[in-house]
């Protein structure tokens, strides 16, 4: 176990140098960079500011001051935003994380319950409309479900608040305050939570199918096992195995934002803070964030990997 | 099972919306709220999604389209939100980053928080002429080179300390400071002595003498008449910016960017990253006291709509389509303004290429693009056909000796058989066995797709060979653009104060191939003066030089109109300086 982990370790590091520095040419040769957008600098004062920013130097040099900086801590100061990038992350990737993790929490748990049950009732009438459903709110784009139930619930029956996470110039504190904020975030978890479930619930519906069908599952009910237990127990146990992988891959949809859904919620995530410096080349926070996010997967697939084995005894590292 | 009756009952239901709501989203973008005061990087090409008022426009307004401020009808269908705020007033801003210190800010929505929080020398009024603020007057030296500024007694920061002129002073100063890594335009004015401070061989910069507390002059190394507007913007407190100021290190300020002192109408009362921006009444301003105690810009990043319908802000700006104008009407509580904004779009010419060196191939594209069907009439009416390079607002604006380029393909054709090129093969015409062709770049928008779309017809009509390319980012344009591997390419200015600001792309090394001395000389003479009739003398003479010369080719101006709360009072909006001029005093009904 533990020759695996540093193995492992060492891969990582190696992942993630490869990756900053692939990231940091892709960033730097997109065309345009920071200054060029600027439409009312003469071409001197251009040349001059490209000086100070240091964007005239080679790619590789400029790789190379930002990974020294960054291994002395210091990730850069966002040239659009004017302040320290890693300010910014404080100031909006716990917003993100908010939406994020209710959703992803609502997400599992109603998908885990309707793929059990509809797994356990296939083709009932159960099931099929589920799976309908299910269908429906796979395809439907997510500005379109966003703004027709801002729509519906915030402009004509007035019942949520169409956006942002507090009313505007609120000064409520303390549990005044968590019940605005989980007033405001109801909208795009609805939505997010809705967008999310069908491939999960579907991903839950067919691995229970499979374990019904295992001998164990026979076995536990010829026994005389009350149904209940055969299911949540025997069956509910294996068929989640599978999803222990999944879990890696949303470390990093926690802390990344959704830039679609906080658009349109006027949710002040990192998401569309991301999406706003990919427009202005703002390259301390684009290299910050991206890197963060990079790290954070590798992180994820460790965890789902140990938690494989802590899972399964059948899994050895 | 009722959940899933919901959903599918939801769904028959949206497929019948679907329309409409792609419709709105479209509308989403160019529905941002104020307009950014100093834009930096939000010039959107392709261009045209906005305004209305035509002062004797040449485009046909068309029916329906609002020509004059509308009234609210019903204010007791004001939402309760909005109802019961009895001190504070909100407006939707796209997106504050938290830099409010002037002159070091990048995005023009942090210089809409600081035109509230710090007032100018000079401003301007409604049609770009410059007025006294804090300076109570200025004298300008015979041979335009010196300017004094007078301010007004006993002028205050919003803290109560003390407004002279060593503030001035220092303002001015840190700007030529070699670390100064703002977008000011100030350094390119050439105070005589700024170069040498720069380069650190001056102690102080040998153009600027403080006379006493409430007098100071500036001396600069050529006359140009915008220094009056660009000298005399915001006054930094020296007591607070400049208290660790030394040679060279401008780090420190970085710090105090969310921590602004100012003198303007409201002080900051609380920055909250990506939501809100909540100011107070500054007591100390010297107009007195604003009437509204509260006032907060509120991040709205995505449709404005939804905010205006449920009364969560007060004020929104929308492209005036007529069927927005129609939808604001029916919401019966708030005013519509119509409003041009003072800024035009233009296709940027390269003049390197043989083809596009012909006046007449630049006059025919003109003759032969069909600007009303693409800017006008496509846009419902949020639009208008612009000729010149100044908006209608401009108090140089003028149309007298201005060609309008009516849509007319024979007269284009002719011109373009007069410059020798025939139609040949495939209905390309050629010359000297070079076909002409047209390699268009512009962004991605909704306007560079109708665009496209008619220009494809319309130069097929004229023999061109018509070869778009569009991109996803306006970085990317520009960096194709400097490229040089183009023909013609979309363009807006961000917004224009002065005229001369209008021919700026000529200067500041965007467009180098245009060599005509007379267009030079016409230009330093109109900068060469203050006298506002002089120039609009020469500016008259400029416009019809470049109506006819086309080293641009002019597209269209925007029309937007901006929608708010009935019960607010005293609201007008500036071209040149938003709401900052009105906003101290707007009152709640």
């Amino acid at each position: 176990m533990s020759t695996y982990l540093t193995k492992r370790m060492l891969y990582m590091l190696i992942i993630l140098f490869a990756a900053s520095l692939l990231i940091f040419c892709l960033y730097a040769l997109t065309p345009g960079d920071f200054i060029t957008g600027n439409i009312k600098l003469t071409a001197e004062r251009k040349a001059e500011l490209r000086e100070i920013y240091g964007l005239n130097k080679p790619v590789l040099e400029r790789y190379g001051t930002w990974m020294n900086n960054a291994f002395h801590g210091d990730f850069g100061y966002s040239l659009a935003q004017q302040k320290p990038v890693l300010q910014l992350f404080g100031d909006y990737i716990w917003n993100s994380f908010l939406l994020a993790a209710v959703s992803t929490f609502l997400t599992w748990l109603i998908a885990v319950i309707i793929g059990v049950i509809s797994a356990y009732k296939q083709y009932s009438w159960f099931d099929t409309l589920v799976m309908i459903a299910i269908f429906a709110a796979m395809s439907l784009p997510s500005f379109f479900i966003g703004l027709f139930l801002i729509k519906i619930l915030a402009v004509d029956l007035k019942w949520l608040p169409p956006g942002g996470m507090m009313t505007t110039g609120s000064n409520a504190t303390g549990f005044a305050y968590f019940k605005e904020v989980v007033h405001h975030m109801t909208l795009p978890v609805i939505v997010m939570t809705l967008l999310g479930l069908g491939s999960l619930t579907r991903y839950f519906r067919s691995n229970m199918i499979d374990v019904l069908k295992q001998d164990y599952i026979r076995t536990a009910r010829a026994k005389g096992l009350k149904e209940r237990k055969v299911l949540f127990t025997h069956a509910l146990r294996n068929a989640l195995l599978p999803a222990i992988t999944l879990v890696g891959f949303e470390l990093p949809a926690l802390f990344g934002g959704s830039i679609i859904i906080e658009q349109i919620f006027n949710w002040p995530g990192i998401g569309q803070l991301y999406m706003k410096s990919f427009g202005l080349r703002d390259y301390p926070l684009l290299m910050g964030f991206t890197m963060f996010l990079a790290i954070l997967t590798v992180i994820g697939t460790l965890l789902s990997d140990i938690l494989y084995r802590v899972a399964d005894p059948r899994v050895r590292l | 099972m009722r959940k899933s009756t919901l959903l599918l009952s939801s769904l028959l239901i949206a497929g019948s919306l679907l329309l409409s709501a792609c419709s709105e989203n479209g509308n989403t973008d160019a529905a941002s709220t104020d307009t950014p005061a100093n834009t930096a990087a939000t010039a959107d090409p392709g261009a045209a999604a906005g305004g209305t008022e035509a002062p004797a426009a040449p485009a046909v307004v068309p029916a329906g389209a609002l020509s004059e401020p509308f009234t609210a009808t019903d204010l007791t269908k004001l939402p309760a939100v909005a109802q019961k705020r009895t001190d504070t007033i909100i407006v939707g801003l796209t997106d504050p980053s938290g830099a409010f210190t002037p002159y070091f800010q990048e995005s023009g929505y942090d210089g809409n928080v600081s035109s509230l929080l710090y007032a100018s020398l000079v401003t301007v009024d409604d049609k770009g002429v410059p007025t006294p603020e804090l300076a109570e007057s200025w004298e300008v030296s015979a041979d335009q080179l010196t300017y004094t500024f007078h301010l007004r007694k006993d002028l205050k920061f919003s803290d109560g300390s003390p407004l002279t002129a060593d503030d001035v002073a220092f303002t001015w100063t840190i700007q030529y400071d070699k670390a100064y890594d703002g977008g000011s335009s100030l350094p390119s004015l050439k105070v005589k002595g700024g170069e040498a401070y720069k380069a650190g061989t001056a102690e102080s910069i040998d153009g600027i003498k403080v006379i006493d507390p409430q007098t100071i002059s500036v001396t600069l190394e050529q006359p140009n008449a915008t220094a009056l507007v660009t000298l005399g913007s915001n006054v930094l407190s020296k007591a607070y910016y400049g208290k660790d100021y030394k040679f060279g290190q401008l780090e420190y300020i970085k710090k105090l960017h969310e921590k602004p002192l100012g003198d303007g109408p409201y002080k900051l009362e609380k920055f909250i990253p990506g939501q809100e921006v909540r100011l107070v009444a500054n007591e100390n301003y010297f107009k007195g006291k604003p009437k509204t105690e509260h006032f907060i810009y509120k991040t709205t990043t995505g449709d404005a709509w939804q905010f205006l319908e449920t009364g969560e802000v007060d004020y929104a700006s929308f492209p005036a389509t007529e069927e927005n104008i129609g939808k604001l009407k029916e919401l019966g509580y708030v005013n519509i303004l119509p409003y041009t904004p003072s800024t035009y779009g233009y296709m940027q010419v390269n003049l390197k290429h043989e083809q596009l060196k012909d006046k007449r191939v630049r006059q025919a594209i003109a003759y032969g693009l069909d600007r009303q069907s693409i800017y006008v009439d496509a846009a419902e009416g949020a639009g208008a056909v612009a000729n010149i390079p100044a908006s209608p607002i401009s108090w140089s604006y003028t149309e007298e000796g201005i060609n309008p380029y009516k849509y007319d393909p024979d007269q284009a054709n002719k011109l373009l058989d007069e410059a020798g090129w025939s139609v040949g093969a495939g209905g390309i015409r050629e010359k000297d066995g070079k076909p002409l062709s047209i390699h268009y770049l512009a962004s991605k928008s909704k306007n560079s797709d109708i665009f496209i779309a008619v220009a494809k017809e319309n130069f097929a009509a004229l023999g061109i060979d018509f070869q778009p390319e569009i991109f996803a980012d306006f970085n990317s344009l520009v960096s194709k653009t400097e490229s040089g591997d183009y023909d013609l390419v979309s363009y807006s200015t961000s917004m224009l104060t002065d005229p001369a600001d209008g021919f700026m792309q000529f200067f500041d090394g965007e467009i180098t191939d245009y060599e005509n001395p007379k267009f030079v000389e016409l230009y330093n003479k109109a900068l060469a003066t203050t006298d506002i009739e002089q120039r609009k003398a020469v500016y008259k003479e400029l416009y019809q030089l470049f109506n006819d010369e086309l080293p641009i080719i002019f597209t269209n101006y925007k029309k937007t109109v901006y929608a708010y709360n009935g019960r607010i009072q005293n609201l007008s909006v500036s071209p040149f300086i938003g709401l900052a001029g009105s906003l101290p005093n707007w009152t709640l009904k």
